[in-house]
């Protein structure tokens, strides 16, 4: 089977079961489908992605597949995943959620991955933060959403200031990436600010 | 002699400490006295292996529920447990439950105060935002531990519990956080 057709087929037959979460323009957050534990093995293991997803572990397909198991009945959530639905291609191209949930303190941290490089420097990911913290804030009652950035994720550090995020700290060195040390900036929102931001 | 006891909340007249596995014959004492069951609701023989499972760490996280012994400082004594249950972590609500389980102790506003120390606890370090509770019509003391605590009866379900022979109303009582921190100025 060529890759050509493989791609086709999973078009024809992602289209009846992709049930939009969270209606957005060019995109939509959908619930996780384990249909494509495939492509999010992908994603995990492409040297271009995970340099900004920081994952520095191989990943296996058995590993990725866990990901979409079920979590055990009336179990609180520490993390809420969607994939992100590129509406006019039909396609997943990536992921987004919340992790570290905390549901006393009301915080958690943002997390973004476009999987599909070719979709770099469009405002999807832009976008469907701003679906999400929408999400994070009216539904949830989050007080805070939060991320963190290293130094040279230019994209990211610029996108969190777009949406809002004000600086909150720097951890110096926190994070090892190729071969050397580097700074995390942590970026923060909070609930009252995106209001006023949003009125 | 109270050095070891592990208090988590302290009051006036008593404390909030953790359940402890070896009052387990206690907790079973209590479920099954026919005076203190009427208004626990609790119409089954509890074994004190059943008992037990209250004890058995949850993997639940956060927890949806937080249960308490009540100690009595005076007289270095479990008198009874408290609990905020129920917790939903989604809306930010929880139900707050009590049991004085030694009637000795009844009439003398422990309630009362267990309650206040639970309300504390759940909006100030739980970060609760709504508080409910449900109390059986014939259940006078409980009401007034709530209704002095802030608390207002916001519904009452008919007919709701069969109790010695025939069906009793059942109250629910509500507790907003922004209307308890005004009651507190």
């Amino acid at each position: 089977m060529t890759e050509e057709k493989k791609d086709k087929g999973d078009k024809e037959e992602e289209d009846d079961d992709v049930f939009p979460f969270i209606e957005g323009e060019t995109i939509d957050l959908v619930a996780g489908n384990s249909k494509w534990a495939n492509l999010s093995c992908k994603w995990r293991n492409d040297p271009k992605v995970r340099h900004y997803a920081r994952n520095i572990w191989p990943q296996t397909l058995e590993e990725v597949k866990k990901r979409f198991e079920p979590l055990p009945d009336k179990q609180m959530r520490d993390s809420i995943k969607f994939t992100i639905y590129h509406k006019q291609s039909k396609r997943p191209i990536g992921s987004i959620g919340f992790s570290r949930i905390n549901w006393v303190n009301r915080n958690a941290n943002i997390f973004a991955k476009i999987g599909e490089p070719e979709y770099w420097g469009k405002g999807i990911a832009g976008e469907a933060s701003k679906l999400l913290i929408n999400y994070g804030f009216t539904e949830l009652n989050f007080h805070k959403i939060y991320s963190g950035v290293f130094t040279p994720n230019k994209r990211s550090l610029r996108a969190a200031e777009k949406l809002g995020f004000e600086k909150e700290g720097v951890l110096k060195e926190e994070m090892y990436v190729d071969g050397q040390y580097h700074d995390v900036h942590r970026f923060a929102l909070f609930k009252r600010d995106w209001k006023k931001n949003n009125e | 002699m109270t050095d070891d006891i592990p208090i988590f909340i302290g009051g006036e007249n008593i404390a909030l400490i953790p359940l402890n596995i070896e009052n387990i014959k206690l907790y079973a004492k209590w479920e099954n006295n026919p005076k203190v069951r009427i208004y626990s609701r609790n119409i089954l023989p509890r074994t004190v292996e059943e008992m037990k499972k209250y004890l058995e760490p949850s993997d639940k996280r956060p927890k949806n529920e937080v249960s308490f012994e009540i100690w009595h400082k005076k007289d270095n004594k479990i008198i009874g447990f408290g609990e905020v249950s129920d917790i939903n972590w989604y809306n930010q609500q929880a139900y707050i439950g009590l049991l004085i389980g030694e009637p000795d102790y009844w009439g003398q506003k422990i309630g009362e105060e267990a309650t206040r120390l639970l309300v504390e606890y759940a909006f100030n370090e739980l970060n609760i935002f709504k508080l409910k509770a449900s109390i059986l019509v014939v259940n006078k003391g409980s009401w007034r531990c709530a209704e002095k605590n802030g608390f207002t009866r916001v519904a009452t379900f008919k007919k709701d519990m069969y109790v010695n022979g025939e069906y009793l109303d059942n109250y629910v009582y509500s507790l907003l956080k922004e209307d308890w921190l005004k009651l507190k100025k």
